[in-house]
């Protein structure tokens, strides 16, 4: 309980809460599937519905403005991916940009394939698209791009101002990601610019300006200014890069564990010990049966593939091993 | 689960054969023939009420508990007619009364007063109507509804809720509150009422109210232990622990002086907001004596000299305890 906050109006406490996003939600859905939903008595739909956004299971399958309302439904979504995916990172497979999104899209039908772009140049650092990406290195970014969508896009303005020379006090806030794909292209006309960046110091202040109108929706104020810190110029994906890699970010967000500790989950690796365990007494069958399945084919292009009986190995060392990508 | 696919398109199916506005208009009907309007404002009230930090884990509760609720009552009143007031089906309505009053208690913390007042109100209510008389109408009453009713009344209710069940309730929230058995018997011992007693509200209120801030007391004592110990070197040294009490105890004594006083002074009602302001400046006095300046000065004149020896955490915790307990009014 809250003892020290009754002073706070009721309004605002509503307005801070985002509950009234989940009321009007469970409303609707409830209008969508009466007959369904009514079955057991509304009191019990409410219960079973508030309970599933307090476990965060409430995103599975919903439409991508639904994942993207509030700040615990983008934590939860990025925990679903995390949670549904993560023996890819276990595998060491490298995906492209596109079979993330359609991992992505077997989650969240409209998932936009332009975040999966930004979070694919936050890793690539935005020359090569086309590459392919760890697990964990895309999550990360991911991570960072998803939640913090908004606060990004206006770093993102801000940066390009700079880059012109503009004074980045006429910024207009971008509300929307239609922009994007925009900015990505005259990021492109200006690559030669680009190398060099923009001077950290001034994209500092910017940025801590910007926090100001952005109340907590923005990653730690001490921790970006840490990574400005430490070199002269900045660009903007390698910023992006190093916020993605931040401890203290991801632990705020608190969606993830640590690096360290992402594909640990022994329950989920005894499961599949008894299901390879089963495929291996009948030699005829296929391995595949995961919903990925239909990306088999590129995976097995895309990286040396591992025998099943080596995986176990794998496994011991993958977690430090699939970091390198990004880091070269 | 099996909603979970059915969501799995946001998009209204299209092949509605109505028009946008008769499907609203049923959609209305709909909502307010199945309450959903009053539920979720009975639910935003309580909500706000409480100013949960957690509000969706607090919807989520407040939801599951209606639900059982409601469930309950509607198995409650079949069980009523098959097998009237058998002694098993009592007992166990009793242990459901006790739960939803627990609840109720949970939802504010004490130092919200108007909420909280209005939960021990729920609270009484509810485990007063748990006397056998009751009315078979009166079970699926929503937990809100009692808020503004007076003390039972009307209602089928004896007078006053059953001593056991009122020792039962400051046990359980004792215990709820992360206060060890052991801790909390003394003030149990204080507070008890017999069995076959009827407690009446103010006896009621003042013995929730007690153990609320009891628990509260404890933690900070655990705290304070926490404060004065150095985990890496074993227990707190005994001098160290006898002057941080000591300091508790001069606060308390401080604050409780201004309690004699105001409890005199109530009676004659004059001056009230000069008594208010006395008050308070009590309580300002009592919360400098255990400022961590006084803390440390009596810690560190304590370090010079006094007892050797080490003091448990437990031991800590009994004698912080005692030091409340030997507080309590009893009122009877």
């Amino acid at each position: 309980m809250n003892r020290f906050n009754s002073s706070v109006p009721a309004d605002e406490y509503l307005a801070d809460s985002n509950v009234l996003v989940y009321l009007s939600d469970a409303v609707t859905q409830l209008l969508e599937h009466k007959e369904e939903y009514t079955q057991f008595g509304v009191i019990r739909y409410f219960a079973e519905y508030f309970s599933s956004v307090k476990n965060s299971n409430h995103v599975l399958f919903r439409e991508y403005n639904y994942i993207r309302a509030t700040a615990h439904n983008r934590a939860s979504f990025i925990r679903v991916f995390w949670r549904c995916y993560r023996q890819i990172g276990k595998s060491g497979d490298l995906l492209s940009m596109l079979e993330y999104r359609s991992l992505l899209q077997l989650l969240c039908p409209d998932f936009p394939v332009e975040m999966v772009q930004n979070a694919a140049r936050i890793v690539l650092m935005e020359d090569a698209i086309d590459c392919l990406m760890s697990f964990s290195d895309f999550l990360y970014a991911f991570q960072l791009q998803f939640y913090y969508q908004e606060f990004l896009d206006s770093v993102l303005v801000i940066y390009q101002d700079l880059l012109a020379g503009k004074s980045p006090n006429t910024v207009i806030v971008p509300t929307s990601i239609e922009q994007l794909p925009f900015a990505a292209a005259e990021d492109n006309e200006k690559e030669g610019q680009q190398q060099d960046g923009v001077d950290s110091s001034t994209l500092a202040e910017c940025i801590d300006a910007l926090c100001d109108r952005f109340k907590h929706s923005h990653p730690s104020r001490s921790c970006m200014k840490e990574v400005l810190e430490q070199t002269e110029k900045v660009c903007y994906y390698s910023f992006l890069m190093s916020l993605a890699k931040q401890e203290t970010i991801n632990q705020a967000i608190g969606a993830l564990p640590s690096k360290a500790e992402l594909l640990i989950d022994p329950e989920m690796d005894q499961e599949l010990d008894k299901i390879i365990a089963q495929i291996s007494v009948s030699p005829g069958s296929n391995s595949s049966g995961s919903a990925v399945g239909g990306l088999k084919e590129v995976q097995r292009k895309a990286s040396p593939r591992r025998n099943i009986h080596h995986r176990r190995k794998v496994e011991s060392d993958g977690s430090t091993e699939e970091t390198d990508s990004s880091e070269n | 689960m099996a909603d979970k696919e059915k969501r799995r398109s946001g998009v209204p199916p299209s092949g509605m054969p109505e028009g946008k506005a008769p499907k609203s208009d049923s959609d209305g009907e709909f909502l307010s023939q199945a309450g959903v309007g009053e539920l979720l404002r009975g639910a935003i009230l309580k909500m706000v009420e409480a100013r949960s930090d957690d509000p969706i884990g607090f919807l989520a509760d407040h939801f599951c508990n209606l639900a059982s609720v409601t469930e309950a009552g509607r198995a409650g009143c079949d069980d009523g007619s098959q097998l009237s007031n058998g002694p098993l089906s009592s007992g166990a309505q009793e242990q459901q009364h006790l739960n939803r009053a627990l609840w109720h208690l949970r939802l504010a913390h004490h130092s919200q007063r108007s909420a909280f007042s209005n939960n021990v109100r729920v609270a009484y209510d509810l485990l007063n109507f748990t006397q056998p008389c009751r009315r078979p109408g009166e079970v699926p009453e929503g937990p809100d509804d009692s808020c503004n009713d007076g003390p039972t009344k009307g209602g089928g209710g004896g007078g006053g809720v059953k001593g056991g069940l009122y020792s039962q309730t400051l046990q359980c929230l004792c215990s709820e509150g992360g206060v060890p058995a052991s801790t909390s018997a003394p003030l149990l011992q204080r507070l008890h009422c017999q069995d076959h007693e009827a407690v009446p509200y103010d006896v009621f209120r003042h013995g929730v109210l007690t153990c609320a801030v009891f628990s509260d007391y404890i933690r900070q004592a655990q705290r304070l232990y926490a404060e004065v110990c150095c985990p890496d070197e074993g227990p707190a040294s005994r001098s160290l622990c006898l002057a941080v009490l000591g300091t508790l105890k001069e606060a308390l004594e401080t604050s409780q002086g201004c309690d004699a006083k105001c409890c005199v002074n109530a009676n004659c009602k004059v001056n009230s907001c000069v008594e208010a302001n006395l008050k308070a400046i009590r309580y300002l006095e009592a919360s400098a004596k255990i400022s961590p300046y006084k803390l440390a000065q009596a810690m560190s004149e304590a370090r010079t000299r006094g007892p050797g020896g080490n003091m448990d955490a437990k031991e800590f915790e009994n004698a912080a305890a005692d030091l409340f307990i030997t507080r309590v009014k009893v009122l009877s």
